[in-house]
C-alpha cells in the first residue's frame, strides 16, 4: 500500500515536472524570439554601433579565408606527423 | 600513570572509530582523485579535507552543540536535554535522534542548554549553518555562474532550449527509479530523497546543493559528491552513449553559423527571463534570481567591477565554504550507508538518461525543421557548463575535423542550467513545506 503510493508520487512528480519544464522552456522559446525581434526593431542606434565595427569586420572575414587555409594547413601537417 | 593515561583515552587514536577510518580513508581518496587525476580540484579538495576534519575523532568539528553535549553524555546534560525535547530517556541514541526530530523550537531549546553546558557549535558546523542551511552559497555561485555566462549563443538560436528541456528527463526519470528501488523494500528513500538525489542528473552542483539542503540534508553530502564527481566524469560518461544513438552521417551534420546578437538583447534577456519565472515559478525565483541577476552585471557593461567580483572572488570564497561545509557531512555514521552506493548509482543512471533524451531531441528536431541540427549538441543539455558543450566539440571534429559545434552546443549548455533550476523549482514547489 505505502509503496504503491510513493510510486504514484513518484510518476505525478515526473509527469508534473517534465511537462512544467517542457512548457516553460516552450514559452521562454517565443518570449525570447519576441524579445529579440522586439528589441532589435526599437533599438535603432544598435546597427549603427554594429555598423561602425563593421568595415573592422569585413577584412576580418577576409583574414578568415586565410586564417582557415592556414589552419587547415596545419591539421594536415599534423594529421601526416602522426 | 593516571595523567598518562587520560592523556591517552582522549587522543584521537584512542577514539578513532571505524566507520571515521573508513570515512578518513575515503577522503584521502577524494583528494587524491581531485589533486593526481584532476576532478574538480576546486570543489573536491575544500571537500575532501572538510571531510577529514570532520571524522576528526573527539574534535567534534561538524557537530552542534546539542550533538556534543549527547556526545559527550555528562547525566546532568542529558537529563535537561531530555527534558527540552520532552523525552523520558536520557540513552544518548535514543536522544541524538529526538533532538533531531523535534522540530527547530525543541532543537534551538537544545542548543541553548548544551551552550550553558559549556559546549560550543563546531568549526565545520557553523559554516554549515552559514553557507548551506541558510541556502545563501549556492545561490551566490549561482549568481557568479550568471555572470559567467554568454547567453548569445542561446539568444542566436533559441529552439536549443528544447534540448535543455529534454536533458532534464534525467533528472525526473531518476525520481521514479529511487521511488522504484524504495517500493521494492531495496533502499529506504522518501519521495524528498529520491527528488533530491535526481537532481544530480541536472548535473549542476550549486542546484543539487540547494535543493538537497531544502528537501534531505541528511543526504546532502553524498548527493554533492556524487554530483561533482560525475560532473568531473562527463568525457568519460557522454561519449559512449552519444555514438551509440547517433550514426557517423548525424555527427558530421555542419550547423549554419549563428547570427550576431545585439547588445541589447543580451541585456533585456535576464530581464525576460526573470519575469517570466516570477509569473509562472516563484519558486525558482532564488535560483534563477541570482542567475539572472549576475547575468544583468554582466551584459549590462555598467558594473564591470561587480561582475568581476562575482565570477572571480566571490565566487572563491564561497566554493572554499561550501566545499568545507559540504565536507563536514562526510561524517561516518550519515554516509558509510547502503544509501550512498544507492545515490552514487542512481546518479550515474540519471546523467545517462539525461544526456540520452538531450541527443534523441536534438535528433527529432534534426528531422523536423529546416535548418540542420547537429544530434551531438543535444548530450550538452545536461548543464555541467562549458564540460558537456566541449565534448560535443571534441566529438563533433572526431567525425569532421571542420565541424566546429562548440558555440552552437553552448546553446543547450546554459538552456541546461535554466531548465535544471526550473526543475528544481518543480520540485521545491511540489515537495517542499
Amino acid at each position: 500500500m505505502h509503496s504503491s503510493e510513493l510510486i504514484s508520487e513518484g510518476i505525478n512528480l515526473m509527469l508534473f515536472g517534465m511537462g512544467f519544464v517542457f512548457v516553460f522552456l516552450t514559452l521562454l522559446v517565443f518570449v525570447t524570439g519576441l524579445m529579440s525581434s522586439t528589441v532589435n526593431k526599437l533599438v535603432k542606434p544598435a546597427p549603427v554601433v554594429a555598423n561602425k565595427p563593421a568595415p573592422v569586420s569585413a577584412p576580418a572575414a577576409g583574414n578568415n579565408d586565410e586564417l582557415i587555409a592556414v589552419m587547415t594547413a596545419a591539421v594536415h601537417k599534423y594529421r601526416s606527423g602522426k | 600513570m593516571e595523567q598518562l593515561l587520560s592523556l591517552w583515552q582522549g587522543s584521537g587514536l584512542y577514539n578513532l572509530t571505524f566507520g571515521q577510518l573508513t570515512m578518513m580513508i575515503i577522503c584521502l581518496l577524494l583528494l587524491y582523485l581531485a589533486i593526481v587525476k584532476g576532478f574538480e580540484p576546486l570543489l573536491l579538495v575544500p571537500i575532501g579535507f572538510g571531510g577529514l576534519l570532520a571524522n576528526i575523532p573527539e574534535a567534534g568539528l561538524a557537530m552542534s552543540a546539542a550533538e556534543q553535549a549527547i556526545h559527550f553524555a555528562k547525566p546532568e546534560v542529558l537529563a535537561a536535554l531530555a527534558q527540552a525535547v520532552g523525552a523520558n530517556t536520557t540513552n544518548p541514541e535514543v536522544l541524538s535522534h529526538l533532538v533531531h526530530d523535534a522540530g527547530p523550537s525543541a532543537y534551538a531549546s537544545a542548543q541553548l542548554i548544551a551552550q550553558d553546558a559549556g559546549y560550543a557549535n563546531g568549526m565545520l558546523y557553523s559554516f554549515y549553518s552559514v553557507a548551506i542551511a541558510s541556502g545563501i552559497a549556492p545561490l551566490v555561485i549561482f549568481m557568479g555562474v550568471g555572470a559567467m555566462t554568454d547567453f548569445g549563443p542561446l539568444l542566436a538560436n533559441p529552439k536549443t532550449l528544447f534540448l535543455g528541456a529534454a536533458a532534464q528527463f534525467g533528472i525526473f526519470a531518476t525520481v521514479l527509479g529511487a521511488v522504484g528501488l524504495s517500493a521494492m523494500g531495496v533502499m529506504d528513500f522518501s519521495i524528498q530523497q529520491a527528488a533530491a538525489i535526481g537532481i544530480i542528473g541536472g548535473a549542476d552542483g550549486p542546484t543539487s546543493i540547494y535543493v538537497a539542503s531544502l528537501l534531505a540534508p541528511e543526504l546532502l553530502g553524498a548527493i554533492a559528491v556524487a554530483s561533482y564527481s560525475y560532473m568531473a566524469l562527463v568525457p568519460l560518461i557522454q561519449p559512449p552513449i552519444m555514438r551509440a544513438l547517433t550514426t557517423p552521417e548525424e555527427r558530421k551534420i555542419e550547423m549554419v553559423q549563428l547570427r550576431t546578437v545585439s547588445k541589447a538583447e543580451k541585456i533585456v534577456f535576464p530581464l525576460t527571463l526573470l519575469v517570466l519565472v516570477a509569473l509562472l515559478l516563484p519558486d525558482a525565483a532564488p535560483l534563477l534570481g541570482m542567475f539572472c541577476f549576475g547575468n544583468l552585471m554582466r551584459e549590462s557593461g555598467v558594473v564591470e567591477r561587480l561582475s568581476d567580483t562575482a565570477q572571480n572572488a566571490l565566487i572563491n570564497i564561497t566554493t572554499i565554504f561550501l566545499g568545507l561545509s559540504v565536507g563536514s557531512k562526510l561524517m561516518a555514521d550519515k554516509f558509510l550507508a547502503l544509501e550512498t552506493l544507492g545515490i552514487l548509482a542512481l546518479g550515474i543512471v540519471a546523467f545517462g538518461i539525461g544526456t540520452g533524451c538531450g541527443v534523441l531531441m536534438a535528433k527529432l528536431m534534426n528531422k523536423l525543421t529546416k535548418t540542420p541540427v547537429n544530434p551531438l549538441i543535444g548530450s550538452a543539455g545536461v548543464s555541467a557548463v562549458p564540460m558537456a558543450a566541449r565534448v560535443s566539440n571534441k566529438l563533433g571534429l572526431e567525425y569532421n575535423p571542420h565541424n566546429f559545434l562548440l558555440m552552437h552546443a553552448m546553446g543547450p549548455n546554459v538552456a541546461g542550467v535554466i531548465g535544471s533550476a526550473v526543475a528544481a523549482g518543480v520540485m521545491i514547489k511540489y515537495l517542499g513545506g
